[in-house]
Order: C-alpha cells, then structure tokens, then sequence
C-alpha cells in the first residue's frame, strides 16, 4: 500500500499575478515500513510537497494516490484514504484547544466517527505512547503543561487516528536536547513497534542520519537526490552545500580528518564509529 | 487564497502621490469622495472619470493592483448596479415577466456604480501610495487637536500600526491551524449552520491563544525597546508640509469647485 | 597599546550579579524559585554564552540584565547603575539591548526601517540622527536592501537580524540574545550567529548569548552552564567541554570533536585536552599518528 505521487506539479495563486510554482513534476514512491527523511532549504517546496500527502493540498497537475485511490477524489474512500497518512505541523502544541488533555487527543478519532468504548481506548494508548500517565494527566488542561509535554500532547492527537503514515514537520523544533531525544525515541518506537511508515522533514541532519533509511533531498521544487542518507551525505557533499543544506556532524569531522590525510570511514554515523574507525586506525 | 488581499497594503514608490504628507493624502481623499457625491450629470461625470484617471496616472502604480483592489468587492458592485438597473421606475427600455429595465435606472445605476468604484480606487490609492506607518502617523496628528476632548490619539495610532504588522501573520497562523485541525478529521465546510458554528471551536480557540501570547511577547519587547507611550517621542521620518502638498491641495479644492459649480448650474 | 587598551576595558564590568535571586508565585499560588543566589560577572567586551536545559533559569537571568524582571533579593547592576533603582530604568535599557527567540513577536512596525527607528524614536532621539543610524545598524546586519520591506515577508534569519538592527540604532555597549536560533533554520541560525560576532569584533559590543545549540556556544570566550536556578560552572569552552558526561547528564549536547577526544581518552589514547573543534582534534590525531 504505497503512497504514489505520479508527475506532481503544485502552482500557488494560479491565474492571479501571484502565481507561483512551487513543485515541478514530482514522481515519487513511498513504500510501507519506510522511514524516510526529507530536508531542504526554507522555500525549496518540502513543506508544500508534504501537505499533498495527506490531500491538505492537490496538485495542479498529476495526482497522488494511496494504495492506488486518487486523494484529490471526492468519495467517501478518498477520505479515508486521506486519514491514512497524519500529519504533524511544526509547534503542534499550537493547534491545542480543548479543557482536558483527554478530550484534546480525542478529537481526531472522534472525527472518525468511532465509537465511544474505541475512542477512549485510543486516547489511553496514545497517551501510554508518548508518556503521559492517564489517570494523572487526562482531565488536566493542556495549557499548564511544560513546552515538551505540550507538543507530545499534540503528536498523541495524531497518534490517535491510528495512521499507516505519519508526517512529521521539525518535531524537536525549539526544543532543549532532552526533549528532542524523547520525541525522537517515541517516533522511533511508533516505527519499529507499530510498524508506521514515518516522514521526516527535519534541519537537523544527525537525526536524519540516524534514524533514516531513505533520504530525500528536495531543491528548487525537485527532487534533487533520493538515497540512503550515508551515501548522500559522503559522496554529494557539494550538491547539498550548492542546495542550501548541511551535513550532519560527524560526516563533517569525519571528512575533515580525511582531508587530513586521516584515512577514517566516512560512513560512521555515530560518535561511536568514528572512535571505533580511529581506534582501529592506531592499531595498524 | 488568503495570501491574496491586498487592501491596506502599501507598494513603495516615488511618485509625486507618494512624496506627499499623509495628512494632505487623507484629508484629500475624504474631500475628494465626499466631493463625488455632489456629482450628478454625465458631464461632470466625465471630469470626475478624467480627475482619476489623472491621479491613477501620476501614482505611476501598476494597474493591476487598482484592479485587485476592486476584485474582492465585485460582488458588492455588481449589487448595487444591479439594484438600480433592476428597481427604477421610469422609461422601460426592455422588459421580461416582472423584470425591466429603465432608462433612469441604468443611468443611475451606472452612476452609482461609477461613483462606488472611484470610492474605492481612491482609498486603495490612498493606502498603495503611503506606507501604513505614515498613514497612522498622519492620522495621529490629524486626531491631535482632539486629544485634549479625550481622544487618545498616541494610541489608537499604535494600535493600528500593530493590527497593520499583524494581520498577514494572524492570518497565516490561520492557514496553519486550520490545515492541522483538517489532518485531524475537522471539517470546515459542510454541515449546518449551526455544525460549521461549532466547527470553527477548533480553529478560533488556538487563533485567540497565540494572538494573546504574541500580544504578551509583544509588550515585553516594546517594553525592552524602551516605549513608554507617546510622551517624549521623536519620528524618524516627520511630516512636513512642503510647496507639493500646497499645489495639490490647490488642484483639489479647484476640481470640488468645479464639481459644484456643475451641480449649481446642472451641466 | 591597542591590545592593552582592550584589556583594560574587558576588566571593567559591565554587568554584575550579586547574590541574586527571584521568586515569582505560579498558578496553583506556590513560591517557586526560579534564580537562587546567582553571582556572575560579565565585563566590557566579552562575548558569554549562556547554557542550560529549558527551565533552568537562563532566559528568567537574561530578563534581569534590563529590568524586564527584578530580583527578589540581591542585586543587579548595570554598569554601576542598580536596576531596582527606578531613575535609572530607561538609561539601563538603553545601554543593555534584547533581542527575544520568536523573531515574528518582536517586531513592531509594519516596514523593515520604521521597525528599526522604533528603539531611538522612544528615546527621543532627534530625526537626522535616526535616520543615520537607522542606515548604520541596516548596513552592519547586512539588510539595507530590504529596508522598505513588509517583515512578514521575510525568513526567520532575516527578521532577527532586523530585530538585532533596531537594538542596534539604540546605541547600546550590551546586547543580550535569548535563544535567538531556536526558531530558525540552518542558515539562518548561521546568518544570525555570524552577524553577532560581527557585533562583538567590529563595534566592540558586549555580549550575552543564550543558547541550547552547542556549536553556537563554543565560539563563546566564555561558557555559563545553569541548571535549576544555580550557576553550575563557567569557564572558557575547552574547560566547559571536556566534561563531557556531566554536560550529557544535564541533557545538553557535546560538540562532536570534543566527545570524540573524550571517548579516545577513555580508551587509553593519549590525546590532549581541551579539544573542541574539528580542527583541533585534526592537529591532536596528526600530531600522535
């Protein structure tokens, strides 16, 4: 069941003197069990890209399907096609509106027309998801938590809907290293335990490398590069650079030391590796 | 789709529209659209067309813009011509059923319209021409003579300086929230009244809660740039009167005068 | 002469704290301490950085540095001047800039130069004097050519560079930076971090950077690290980073070289301290290899 984005074109303000092309012939698959990272400059079309997803926009030209239904039809399977794929905006905590935290996170499977024994079984796994104890925090206004727990309040909401895909918009945006750990460690459980696909659309380029299989690098409303995140971050370090967009960390230390004439593996991802790679470096 | 409002939004230039005071620019434009009013025969219509049309000219603006200052209101403009055209009694010049049209009717109602269109091209003149600080500044000084009945003019300019900076970021924030709660299963746009009324909790509870954080931000920020009210304040760009705002008041007064001169006389 | 010239003026303080701390009551009615018997000093010309998880007290101690808060108890002086003194209030904020972390909140005029004239305009400064420095504070965050722009229109990167503008037209000697990066994208962060040191090089500016981002902090002469309230250490970045557990228990991250260096040293490896950049480590790896 993949999302298929077929010649993708996207034109804001088409007809008005504002128009403007935001996405050019876009071809793309998204397979299950994927978790794909996307990065970009601010402008470069990633975030109109992934709003098509979830049908929250359409395409001006060709179309994307989930398993094979056309999201921008109008029938009753093309909607929940759409509640397929979730969607997490950057500051999540921001769309928050309810009195409680239960209510809040029920929102969106109540929208599904469950029922209500479902519903408020939902609410309590999403919330046993991203740490938030039930019975302590349910009937809590959202609006007095911390800065964290707000935006995991926000990301149960999602959670809730139960999606095959989830797009997540800089989820750790603003957030202390603590806390970006603990969002990225819930992420990462959602995708090994529950076996969603994850869309990642993140700056941060050491969690892509970490935690992704697949990378998409989009400039200029294209797909300028589609692979695994190591191979693009060793070999196209200039294309990114020339698109507007880093390498991670540790490929930038491991790339300065081989230009030191430091012959360490360019493919360590962690920390761990490129101690590893030196370690057995001194040993020859 | 909301990206697309225009009104109230300035477009920098260096026409001699551009290099006048505020105050000139709106003490004009209300005269002026006061002044239309008085104009009732299609020659005097003609000198009003030809009046704009001139100033449209020297605003060196590109017409587009006047034309996308017209657009979200067609549907009020094409009411009231059809209102008119419709309604009248008088000649019928053609006729269906119970409807017809008249011969005062279309004289009325192109008028009316007319006279609707120029009231808007010169507001948006107004407001394309000079930037929204400098419209609120002119009519800080303008409301100054009345500070001492009460009307706080200091702040009420502030006020709209900040609702001017805020408006395209609230409605931003707008676009965002409303896409979030969509990816939640919300539905904006079908159901009863009364289910949209409701539906809009969703959207407007979030909007009032950033709009009072950003206000607290807001406040904190102009505290640390030192703003204490109006008191003791300097503008970096002050309003001067210059030979420019003297001619053009000049020509103003003269086209009213000949306005009224063609009422009196009906020409 | 000129180098001891800059000595002398690094000594002087600029802003110091002494035993400070601050209470405020929360909804539920509760005293919570959010500063506990802070003492720091930060003298003309430095450049220190400011770090510490959210909720630490960093952003409540920068708030302090131009009375946006009070202290409970203690003090908080300005270049000698009490910031409980109410006289003293504008000349203080005057001196000591604030530019906040949420770039759209902090702008307030609907056009890049009016928004930049608004600082000196509160002061009362005269109108050809703001207009010049209105165009010199454009000219060093690099923006003049936006200057007749609506700032809703403009990236992340760009905004606060304006917001650093119109503290700039306020002639301060301090400029104090509440997470400035945290909304921002990479190059914007980089922009913005850039045009901070540009400050502090060129126009001899004093400044306080708070941050959560380790490669903004380690190009700092000085790291504060806060955690609940205290003051838990201060030194130049290499002592701060070569603990590198203790910063990783407090939540915060590590420059990638300085980690590197750490676990080598674990391993038995003799490598120097201190070592924080890429580059650094490069010369200690070549040096033993």
């Amino acid at each position: 069941m993949p999302i298929v984005l077929d010649s993708v074109t996207y034109t804001y303000g088409q007809g008005t003197p504002f128009e403007k092309q935001a996405l050019t012939g876009i071809s793309l698959t998204i397979n299950e069990g994927e978790f794909i990272g996307i990065i970009g400059h601010t402008g470069s079309g990633k975030s109109t890209l992934v709003q098509h997803l979830n049908g929250l926009l359409h395409p001006t030209e060709g179309q994307v399907t989930v398993n094979g239904i056309n999201l921008a039809d109008k029938t009753e399977e093309a909607k929940q096609s759409r509640h397929m794929v979730g969607m997490v905006f950057q500051y999540p905590e921001h769309q928050l509106f309810e009195e409680t935290i239960a209510k809040d996170i029920a929102f969106g499977p109540t929208n599904l027309g469950l029922t209500q024994e479902e519903i408020e079984q939902r609410v309590k796994d999403a919330m046993d998801f991203v740490g938030l104890d039930y019975k302590t925090y349910a009937d809590r206004s959202p609006f007095h938590l911390s800065g964290g727990q707000m935006r995991r309040v926000a990301i149960a909401g999602v959670v809730a809907m139960k999606p095959k895909y989830l797009v997540l918009d800089e989820p750790s945006a603003g957030l202390d290293p603590a806390g970006r750990e603990e969002i990225f460690a819930e992420i990462m459980r959602l995708h090994k335990e529950q076996g969603v696909t994850v869309i990642l659309v993140s700056h941060n380029m050491e969690d892509i490398s970490k935690m992704a299989t697949r990378l998409l690098v989009i400039d200029d409303g294209k797909v300028l590069l589609d692979g695994k995140p190591i191979d693009i971050f060793m070999k196209y370090r200039e294309t990114l650079q020339k698109a507007g967009v880093d390498v991670p960390p540790v490929s930038q230390l491991t790339a300065y030391l081989n230009q030191r004439g430091l012959p360490v593996s360019e493919e360590a991802i962690t920390v761990d590796d490129v101690v590893a790679s030196i370690e057995s470096l001194k040993k020859r | 789709m909301l990206g697309n409002i225009t009104i109230g939004q300035y477009f920098p230039g260096d026409s001699l529209l551009h290099r006048m005071d505020p105050r000139t620019k709106i003490l004009a434009t209300l005269i002026y659209i006061v002044a239309i009013f008085f104009a009732q025969t299609v020659v005097s219509y003609l000198f009003v067309t030809a009046f704009t049309v001139w100033v449209i000219w020297m605003s060196k603006l590109p017409v587009r813009l006047l034309w996308n200052a017209l657009k979200p209101l067609w549907i009020i403009i094409v009411f009231t011509l059809a209102i008119h055209v419709f309604t009248s009694t008088g000649t019928v010049l053609w006729q269906w059923s119970f409807i017809h049209i008249t011969k005062e009717g279309l004289q009325m109602g192109v008028l009316m319209t007319a006279r609707l269109v120029y009231l808007i091209l010169f507001s948006s003149l107004l407001t394309y021409t000079t930037s929204p600080i400098r419209l609120t500044d002119g009519i800080e000084r303008l409301l100054r003579p009345f500070q001492r009945l009460g009307v706080p003019s200091h702040e009420l300019a502030m006020m709209m300086t900040i609702a001017l900076r805020f408006i395209p970021t609230l409605l931003e924030e707008t676009d965002r929230i409303m896409k979030a709660q969509e990816s939640r299963g919300a539905d904006f746009t079908t159901g009863s009244l009364v289910k949209r009324a409701k539906s809009m909790v969703p959207l407007l509870v979030p909007l009032f809660i950033s709009a009072f954080r950003r206000a607290d931000d807001l406040a904190v920020a102009m505290e640390a740039r030192c703003y204490r009210g109006g008191e003791g304040r300097t503008r970096m760009k002050e309003l001067c009167y210059t030979r420019l705002d003297t001619v053009s008041m000049s020509i103003l007064i003269l086209v009213v005068l000949i306005i009224l001169v063609m009422r009196f006389y009906a020409v | 002469m000129e180098l001891e010239e800059m000595q002398t003026r690094e000594r002087e303080p600029m802003i110091v704290v002494s035993r400070m701390s601050h209470s405020y009551e929360d909804e539920m009615g509760n005293q919570v301490k959010a500063l506990d018997q802070i003492n720091l000093t930060i003298n003309k010309g430095e450049f220190v950085a400011i770090i510490g998880t959210n909720g630490s007290g960093k952003s409540t101690l920068a708030k302090h540095f131009n009375v946006l808060l009070e202290p409970t108890e203690g003090t908080v002086s300005v270049l000698g001047m009490d910031t409980k003194d109410e006289e003293k209030l504008w000349g203080i904020r005057s001196h000591v800039g604030m530019v906040f972390q949420n770039p759209d909140n902090q702008i307030v005029a609907a056009i890049v130069e009016e928004d930049v004239a608004f600082g000196p305009e509160n002061l009362g400064v005269p109108p050809a004097e703001i207009r010049k420095r209105v165009d010199k504070a454009l000219d060093v965050v690099g923006m003049q050519a936006y200057r007749h722009h609506a700032p809703h229109l403009l990236s992340g990167g760009q905004k606060q560079r304006i917001a650093i503008a119109g503290v700039l037209a306020m002639n301060p000697d301090c400029i104090v930076l509440d997470e400035p990066t945290a909304m921002l994208d990479p190059m914007g962060r980089k922009d913005v971090l850039k045009t901070v040191h540009a400050l502090h090089k060129e126009e001899h500016m004093t400044v306080v950077y708070i941050t959560h981002f380790m490669d903004e902090a380690m190009t700092a002469d000085r790291i504060v690290v806060m955690k609940n309230g205290h003051i838990l250490q201060e030194g130049r970045p290499a002592d701060i980073f070569k603990q590198v557990e203790s910063l990783k228990e407090l939540g915060l991250d590590v420059p990638v070289a300085a980690e590197v260096a750490d676990k080598l040293r674990k391993d038995g490896y003799a490598i120097a301290e201190g070592i924080v950049t890429d580059k650094e480590l490069g010369d200690a790896l070549c040096l033993s290899y």
